[in-house]
């Protein structure tokens, strides 16, 4: 689908008649840093798009166009694993037309306070962390961005630049999985909170597009690369896993989509919870990621940006070889040291490392990487029993663990008689994977 | 003189007072219903029944996982009703068994503020029990949702609360500052609420 969008008027350019000064080189906080020019990402080579066209390969091709999934969470919240498309909302909620905008505009008189009801707005539809950025090209990609197998991007209404001038503003509002699910990860209950949660970011775009539409203002999606967003916006930093790590949630956030509007708002700044400084130590993501797409090397320069450059491809061919037992990997994530429940010892934790200056944060880093470590262990797996689900199980057993549970089940294995722990089941991958990153 | 809104200074944060678009948000209309996402959704075409049945437990447990579900999409809480025993709120022609019923806790009625912020929790009800039916329907079991019903009757006849003079529910942890959601028809084998 092409990014359609109608606009009631077009403001002056800014600063009279003449030539717009040029954009400055955006500052993105301390984990990532623009250091040279940067090309306008396509979206038809982003993963997605490419393991749609069969680009990743015959089994990557396969499973992201032609398998149902076993797993009826999963038929309801992956699109392209459903069996009947009306059984998922994304359906009705990104393909349906947007509304018109209001031709009697609210008149924005203290763009302060619009930027605080807007945050309000965001929170009362279910976004979990809400950030303000200004537009950049830089982070605008050069096309419509539509991440499903049904349609593919289109051409931006205009020029990227006069895009981001008359849309000066990028709402970034995504809502977080939750925590105790996430830990069973590699398995169908990490799955669904995942998936779901994607889904309610979703409804939560389309909520935000629409409200700021009745107010009479332009909104407009799938053009903003949102990790990009997201780190202008002071949402969060990015992390050695290339995911976005916030100060509330860690990385259990997923930067979903971004609205581009004329808005009148104010916006935030990159923020500095101490995401460089911990990755620089940590690694704990490096080792566990199942398939070494994470690296354990410095930052690189890639497309004019400094960053921790993941291996996005050797971590998307993973889905086929699991895609019976899991969906989505998620073990950078839960294992991540700032994914932690939202509680008062992990608020101190992160405030130290905030507020303690950058020199002394390395100290500081080693004394809390020793406690996850100690306290949370080096490999996350934690057991999980959530609905008919269990990560006691081992992945491809059947067995109904429910404590009074009577019914007669039609698996073909014993009911219970399988060996439980009060571990997770965890799945050993790592020494397979050498068929997609050879180390040492 | 009038006396304005009672406040607590020491527990601190903004009110609504000082949100100068905090009334358009709640009272105003939307002009195109398509910027109203939750007709969108509410609006939407129902899924096919998955052919394939899932193994499913005992009712009583069956029931706790459809609360379950109901808790994580956001309900405050949620019960079950055998329509056998209430064929008043069955609607005519109806044959499904149960009904689902999800109790939403709302900051504000969605019945007398009409804006999209005061849709808002008709927003999270439309989610919760769009993905609740499409799930029981994947679970290879019927389920639809019915607004036609009235949800708080049927919210009351489940337990869930008692009605107030104006048929409105009240519960016993929000009051009546709660909404109910569309009500979901099914035939999965789950235990009703006494």
């Amino acid at each position: 689908m092409a990014i359609t969008e109608r606009s009631v008027e077009t403001p002056a350019a800014p600063g009279g008649s003449g030539a717009p000064e040029p954009f400055a080189t955006p500052y993105l906080g301390r984990t990532v840093r623009i250091v040279g020019p940067v090309e306008n990402v396509d979206p038809n080579q982003t993963p997605h798009a490419k393991a749609g066209r069969g680009e990743l390969g015959k089994a990557v091709f396969h499973w992201r166009n032609n398998t149902v999934s076993k797993d009826p969470l999963a038929r309801v919240a992956y699109d392209t694993h459903a069996a009947d498309q009306n059984n998922h909302i994304n359906t009705f909620l990104r393909k349906g037309a947007s509304g018109d905008i209001n031709p009697r505009r609210v008149p924005v008189n203290d763009p302060a306070k619009m930027a605080a009801h807007i945050k309000k707005v965001a929170r009362i539809f279910g976004a979990d962390v809400v950030g303000i950025a200004d537009t950049h090209p830089a982070y605008m990609f050069n096309g419509s961005y539509m991440d499903d197998k049904f349609a593919t991007g289109g051409a931006l209404p205009e020029d990227i630049e006069a895009l981001a001038r008359r849309l000066p503003y990028i709402i970034v509002a995504p809502a977080a999985w939750d925590y105790d699910l996430i830990q069973a990860h590699r398995h169908h209950i990490g799955d669904a909170a995942y998936d779901f949660t994607l889904l309610k970011t979703s409804m939560i775009y389309s909520a935000l597009e629409g409200y700021i539409r009745e107010m009479g203002y332009t909104a407009l999606r799938n053009a903003v690369n949102p990790q990009a967003a997201a780190l202008a916006a002071g949402v969060g930093e990015l992390g050695r896993n290339g995911m976005i790590i916030t100060e509330k949630f860690g990385a259990r956030v997923h930067m979903y989509d971004a609205i581009l509007t004329d808005l009148p708002l104010v916006a935030d700044q990159p923020l500095d919870i101490g995401v460089e400084d911990f990755c620089k130590v940590c690694r704990k993501c490096a080792v566990t990621c199942p398939t070494n797409s994470i690296t354990f090397d410095e930052k690189v320069v890639f497309n004019g940006v400094e960053k921790y450059k993941i291996n996005w491809e050797t971590c998307y061919k993973l889905r086929p070889i699991t895609a019976e037992y899991w969906g989505q990997c998620l073990t950078c994530v839960t294992i991540c040291p700032y994914t932690k429940p939202n509680a008062w010892w992990r608020t101190l934790a992160v405030q130290t490392l905030k507020r303690t200056p950058i020199p002394f944060r390395g100290v500081i880093v080693r004394g809390l990487k020793w406690l996850d470590d100690t306290f949370w262990g080096t490999i996350p797996r934690k057991r999980v029993r959530w609905l008919g689900y269990d990560t006691g199980v081992k992945p491809g057993e059947r067995a109904c663990t429910i404590p009074g549970c009577t019914a007669q089940h039609n698996t073909e294995g014993p009911k219970v008689d399988v060996p439980l722990s009060e571990m997770g089941f965890y799945m050993p991958l790592k020494e397979n994977t050498n068929r997609f990153v050879k180390r040492g | 003189m009038q006396l304005g809104k009672l406040r607590i200074p020491w527990l601190g944060g903004k009110t609504d007072d000082d949100d100068p678009y905090g009334d358009f948000f709640l009272n105003q209309p939307a002009q195109d219903p398509k910027n109203q996402i939750d007709t969108r959704i509410r609006g939407s075409r129902e899924g096919h029944v998955y052919p394939a049945k899932v193994d499913t437990h005992t009712p009583a447990i069956m029931t706790e996982h459809v609360k379950e579900l109901y808790r994580f999409f956001g309900a405050c809480s949620s019960g079950i009703l055998d329509l056998s025993a209430h064929p008043e709120l069955r609607p005519e022609g109806d044959d499904h068994p149960y009904a689902v019923i999800g109790v939403f806790k709302a900051a504000v009625d969605p019945r007398s503020h009409p804006g999209i912020g005061g849709q808002a929790v008709v927003l999270d009800g439309a989610f919760a029990t769009f993905n609740l039916g499409a799930i029981i329907r994947e679970w290879g079991f019927r389920a639809t949702r019915v607004p036609a019903i009235d949800g708080d009757r049927a919210a009351a006849a489940a337990g869930l609360g008692a009605l107030n003079r104006a048929g409105r529910l009240v519960t016993p942890q929000f009051g009546a500052q709660v909404y109910v959601a569309d009500v979901i028809l099914t035939d999965l084998p789950v235990a009703p609420d006494r």
